[in-house]
């Protein structure tokens, strides 16, 4: 997994790029838990996200429920098979995905 | 009576049957058979059936009326619709009942296969016929008609014999085979498709290692490769020897089915269909003795000489030697030359161990060429044998520490499997995402504070997937855990929980097992 960080005043944009699982959530967390002070739109680049399990979910939903306090956050590009996961999960109700 | 007739000959009663006996004359055969036997009242009895039209229930009672004095009865020359009779009412059970036999001839038609025991000609377009090398085959024959049907039964594609019939001194059994190509063949004129027919070989080939046998169906060739081991110990200096038999009998029992003859002339394409043909081979154990059967045929029979393949196969050793690579890394699911490597020399410790005794048994060591075959072929084993320890591999299973740092190594694992079997990525990713969650798991809460390992099997198929997953650890049901509601809103929803029901989620049948200190879960994707 990669992660591309695109920080503008208070908007952060991060694309992930790869598999989003057990190995390589704990990166991302790491990023939002360094990247989130003061930002107020948050923007998750999904385009080339191949792969999503429940480590990744709960990242996300961490990431979340932060920005539902300070701002907003948006997942964009998501794949079809990613979607997938969100729709079984519920997911695609909590996130706001564009 | 015109429909009885016979004699005594040294203590057997010989009779001839013709006719019809039904209820209209049997009370009077009955008396006519028991004027014949009354010189040899408890002899054997030959009974020739060649001329008999017909029997009914009566003539039956009367057979076995006879029986009761005449214990042992054999029934000769029976027409098919006569046998069939004898069949239904069980009377094949009770005595011996041959079948007359309809004749007939190979010339000029095309050998299609050759097998251990027997060679396959086409006697016409939908037509072919085993002719067994045995003269009193009769006994064989049976038997591959028996393991055909459990194949059969167990779903590998194959052809069932529906005749028995003579060609000249020996017998051969005739199968439906509609418009059927070798793979022999197609790798021999068509070169092109050699991945295709890889990739079919190998479907095929791991279709029949996935198949369980319930227990005594089919005979264990563990067994037998001991007795070639034991065999090599009069040939083989003492300690390379031992070694030899030790690692023979330390490769677990294992009941999924092996062919024993897997090589490209048995495997037909037809119309429609995939199938494998030479069924008397068949048996259960380690798929290493499969694969050393499969490396003799295409390498180690024409070693020191390679026009025996072109002869045998119809192609040449360049392209055996390239279909024997591609098939063995695509059924192990790796292109690692090393792990293909530590495979193959596992086959062939057990290949030229019975090239060597089968050579010797043969008189190999009376003459010249003979010599030359079994040096070279001891040579090659000794070496092998001193630098291999074990002959057991796990072509679909990954044995691997209950930590979340294999994680990569298992999805490298699955995925390469899948991948090989030609899995879509949709299904590819969603078994990755359920393997995950539960191996994840088992990494977790398997062991407790301690450590252990876990194994990963996958077995994939043309249209679905088996992966199962097993760890010694604590007794723990993964699916008797509550659904979480994923209707909540965000703030609601607790962080985690998902993982276990995602994998539910993704699968078609999960399905949880404890057994011998073990939970096994069992998962199926259809795709």
């Amino acid at each position: 997994m990669t992660i591309t960080k695109a920080a503008e005043a208070d908007k952060l944009e991060l694309k992930v790029a790869g598999r989003l699982d057990t190995s390589t959530a704990p990166q991302l967390e790491k990023e939002l838990s360094e990247s989130l002070t003061g930002v107020k739109e948050l923007v998750m680049d999904f385009q080339d996200l191949e792969y999503i399990s429940s480590a990744g979910l709960r990242v996300l939903l961490s990431a979340q429920k932060i920005m539902n306090r300070q701002g907003s956050m948006k997942v964009t590009g998501v794949n079809e098979i990613v979607m997938e996961i969100f729709e079984v999960t519920g997911f695609s109700d909590i996130l706001t995905i564009a | 009576m015109r429909e009885i007739s016979g004699e005594v000959r040294d203590g057997s009663v010989f009779l001839r049957l013709s006719g019809r006996i039904d209820s209209g004359n049997s009370a009077e055969a009955e008396k006519e058979i028991f004027r014949i036997t009354e010189e040899a009242p408890s002899g054997p009895v030959e009974i020739d059936a060649e001329e008999l039209e017909y029997i009914s229930s009566a003539g039956l009672r009367v057979l076995l009326r006879l029986r009761r004095k005449h214990p042992k009865i054999r029934i000769c020359n029976v027409s098919s619709e006569i046998y069939e009779i004898f069949d239904m009412t069980g009377f094949t059970q009770m005595m011996q009942v041959d079948k007359a036999y309809r004749v007939v001839s190979v010339e000029g038609c095309e050998e299609i296969g050759r097998g251990a025991n027997g060679t396959i000609y086409r006697i016409d377009m939908d037509n072919v016929v085993k002719v067994y090398n045995n003269a009193d085959a009769l006994e064989e024959i049976q038997h591959e008609r028996e393991v055909a049907r459990t194949a059969l039964v167990l779903g590998i594609p194959t052809a069932i014999s529906y005749d028995v019939v003579r060609v000249g001194e020996s017998y051969g059994s005739v199968f439906e085979l509609l418009n059927a190509r070798s793979f022999s063949k197609i790798l021999a004129t068509e070169p092109e498709k050699m991945d295709w027919c890889v990739k079919e070989y190998v479907e095929l080939l791991k279709k029949i290692h996935g198949t369980e046998v319930p227990e005594g169906e089919l005979p264990d060739i563990r067994e037998t490769v001991i007795s070639w081991g034991e065999f090599m110990q009069d040939y083989l200096p003492e300690e390379a020897g031992k070694k030899l038999l030790a690692m023979i009998k330390a490769v677990p029992e294992d009941h999924h089915m092996i062919h024993g003859d897997y090589h490209t002339k048995n495997v037909e394409l037809t119309d429609s269909e995939v199938l494998l043909i030479d069924m008397d081979t068949l048996a259960v154990g380690h798929p290493v003795f499969e694969l050393a059967s499969m490396f003799n045929a295409y390498i180690g029979y024409s070693e020191l000489d390679p026009s025996i393949i072109l002869k045998f196969q119809g192609f040449d050793h360049e392209t055996a030697k390239t279909f024997w690579e591609k098939t063995l890394a695509l059924y192990l699911g790796t292109e690692d030359p090393e792990k293909i490597r530590s495979v193959e020399d596992k086959a062939r410790i057990v290949g030229y161990t019975r090239m060597i005794r089968r050579s010797i048994r043969r008189g190999g060591l009376t003459n010249e060429t003979g010599k030359a075959e079994i040096a070279h072929w001891t040579e090659e084993l000794l070496e092998l044998l001193a630098r291999t320890d074990s002959l057991v591999f796990f072509p679909f299973e990954l044995e691997a520490a209950a930590d979340r740092a294999q994680l990569q190594a298992v999805t490298e694992f699955v995925d390469g499997h899948l991948e090989a079997a030609g899995c879509p990525a949709r299904a590819q990713m969603q078994i990755g995402v359920a393997v995950e969650e539960i191996f994840i798991n088992i990494a977790s809460y398997a062991y407790g504070e301690g450590s252990g390992r876990a194994r990963i099997r996958v077995e994939a198929f043309g249209d679905h997937a088996v992966i199962t997953l097993t760890d010694s650890g604590v007794a723990y049901d993964p699916l008797a855990k509550e659904d979480p509601d994923t209707a909540l809103a965000a703030e609601q929803r607790p962080i985690g929980g998902l993982g276990i029901f995602m994998a539910k989620k993704m699968m078609d049948e999960i399905r949880y097992e404890r057994k011998d200190g073990c939970n096994i879960l069992t998962m199926i994707k259809r795709y």
